[in-house]
């Protein structure tokens, strides 16, 4: 464990399951973290969770005790509004939103009008009168939505299928998530699928695990993979992120991975394999005070 | 004479039929399958001809069967659109999705409760088998807010998760089904159909059931076993139930890549009719790689047997 603290500069942290279950911050982790920025560590949060935008994730880092800066976290609401950005997205066009205001609040961030998202919760697909949609939508971006409906799955469809060219971004494909503390619930895997299953075309992923927005990360915080690893507890998105970008990667058990699932993918052979595992992020705590009373 | 026509991966140009074939289909085949959407009706309406060849093809001995993907009605339910057309058909002679998913867990015996997303006609059936169900209709208007504390509570009972079409899909059902398939061990996963998109009016295409089951797909991470067209089950259940041989069957309908795909597979004779979906230019073109055993415009053309008979006599 010490190795580590040697060896990494940058650390990425997931949200969910690794830094708080819901609205719990897990046992020892905020000491951790204290402890890794004391020891000059650059500390980084990279969340699939796309309900909420950058600044409100501050907030809630903000309301558990965990000082952070904006521009340190990393969502995948902001990771899509990124893409669109980098790819010079037309800003005549629309986004059409199938997910939480989080989407909506940084899609605006970067200039781009979006529509649907919560608004859309109460439309209903009436079927004695044809359903017109806007030809202007130029993307449909997705996210988990509690409020999912057949209405909204039409419509993104109808934009998918019939204006030339429109783009099927998914902020993840995440199955599941820790929306709340003590159970885990369907992800933004489900709102994809559900498109998927009527356009019959993949949707572009632009959270964990694509290498997207590292270069983002790469750029803005002056770091290299070579000295970063990543911390979550997902081996599907986490671990495989950092894999794809060249980062070391530290597994730990405190979220969605449990003993079976973790010994099942060791044993195969395209299994997603983490360098390190820990139990919890907060059991690093002792090694890291020990390593700061080395410093002084 | 039919000229055929040798395209480039060997196989022979589809023929469009003339009086001889539809004899020669007639008289090799005991039991027609119609698909319903495009070959007997359009909508709301039947297609001209088509109570007088279904007659037809009765009085010459012949079983009919009608397969239709569509899970919102029972067969009972239908059965009410056939009389209501004035198309002569019992029950036991219609196919729906619906009935396929009953039929499929009455097939392995099955003993639990079943989760079902979709509409009335899955539960009817499912009542008809005495199988133990939850969900449906009755799970509509149920929200969930992703709040503190909240917890969802899933029957461990259920061993089946069924799947159909269903125009009330929402993050309730979407999210108990997921619980049922990953906490209850050896919880199936059954999907009535795939179809992407559906007709439900003339104006345009409407997502189809392929949505509701990627959802599910989508947050379970696991693939269904489909019991309507164009999957096995269907076919072996029908074989199954009227004691036929695949070669005594012709699969009749307006979709290449799920109707006579359908047959094909299943080693079925295949007759396409143009009346539906698929026209002619795309049946040959030279991308289409799926060619029916027959193709004519509509299914009433096989009244010309008759016309022939009358004529010889």
């Amino acid at each position: 464990m010490l190795q580590l603290l040697q060896d990494y500069d940058c650390w990425v942290f997931d949200l969910d399951g690794t830094i708080w279950r819901g609205n719990e911050v897990i046992e020892g982790v905020l000491e951790a973290l204290e402890l890794l920025r004391k020891l000059g560590k650059k500390v980084l949060f990279m969340t699939n969770n796309s309900m909420k935008s950058r600044g409100s994730y501050l907030d809630k880092c903000l309301q558990v005790g965990l000082p952070a800066h904006v521009d340190d976290i990393y969502c995948s609401s902001y990771s899509a509004a990124a893409y669109l950005d980098s790819i010079g997205f037309d800003r005549s066009k629309k986004a059409y939103v199938v997910g939480e205001r989080g989407i909506m609040q940084e899609l605006a961030a970067v200039g781009i009008e979006s529509f649907g998202g919560p608004d859309d919760n109460e439309k209903r697909a009436s079927f004695s009168s044809e359903m017109l949609h806007d030809t202007q939508v130029g993307a449909v971006v997705c996210g988990v939505d509690p409020n999912l409906s057949y209405y909204k799955v039409q419509y993104a469809s109808m934009c998918l299928l019939l204006n030339p060219g429109c783009l099927f971004i998914a902020t993840n494909t995440d199955a599941r998530g820790h929306f709340t503390p003590n159970l885990e619930w369907a992800g933004a895997g489900a709102t994809v699928g559900a498109i998927k299953g009527v356009v019959e075309r993949d949707p572009i992923v632009t959270g964990k695990p694509s290498p997207f927005l590292m270069q983002d990360i790469a750029a803005k915080h002056n770091v290299q993979p070579a000295k970063s690893i990543m911390v979550g507890d997902r081996l599907d998105t986490d671990i495989l992120w950092g894999l794809n970008t060249g980062m070391a990667t530290l597994l730990v058990m405190t979220g969605v991975t449990d003993e079976q699932l973790l010994v099942a993918q060791r044993g195969s052979s395209n299994g997603v394999k983490p360098h390190f595992v820990m139990d919890s992020f907060g059991d690093l705590r002792r090694v890291a005070q020990q390593a700061l009373q080395q410093q002084k | 004479m039919v000229s055929c026509q040798a395209v480039a991966n060997g196989t022979t140009q589809p023929r469009r039929a003339d009086t001889d074939d539809k004899r020669k289909l007639i008289d090799s085949v005991d039991c027609f399958i119609f698909d319903c959407d495009g070959v007997i009706w359009r909508g709301d309406s039947v297609i001209d001809g088509v109570p007088e060849t279904l007659d037809m093809l009765r009085a010459m001995g012949k079983r009919l069967v009608f397969v239709t993907n569509n899970s919102t009605k029972s067969r009972a339910g239908y059965l009410g659109k056939f009389t209501g057309l004035g198309l002569n058909v019992n029950a036991e002679e219609i196919y729906s999705s619906s009935y396929a998913a009953a039929a499929y867990l009455e097939s392995i015996d099955f003993k639990k409760k079943v989760y079902v997303i979709g509409e009335s006609g899955i539960l009817e059936e499912l009542d008809l088998k005495g199988i133990q169900h939850l969900g449906g209709p009755e799970d509509a208007e149920k929200v969930v807010a992703l709040k503190k504390g909240e917890y969802m509570e899933h029957d461990e009972d259920v061993g089946a998760v069924v799947v159909g079409f269903d125009r009330h899909i929402n993050y309730y059902k979407i999210q108990y089904a997921t619980l049922c398939i990953r906490e209850n061990p050896g919880c199936l996963f059954i999907a009535t159909n795939m179809d992407a998109v559906t007709h439900l009016t003339d104006a345009q295409e409407w997502a189809g059931n392929g949505s509701m089951v990627g959802a599910i797909a989508g947050s379970t991470k696991r693939e269904p076993i489909t019991v309507g067209k164009p999957a096995e089950f269907m076919l072996d259940n029908i074989a199954k139930t009227f004691g036929l041989k695949r070669q005594q069957i012709c699969m009749v309908g307006d979709r290449l890549d799920t109707d006579i795909l359908f047959g094909k597979n299943g080693g079925l004779t295949t007759c396409l009719v143009l009346s539906g979906v698929t026209d002619e230019e795309t049946l040959l073109s030279p991308e289409n790689s799926v060619h029916p055993d027959y193709y004519m415009s509509q299914l009433s053309e096989l009244l010309a047997v008759k016309e022939a008979a009358k004529v010889a006599a």
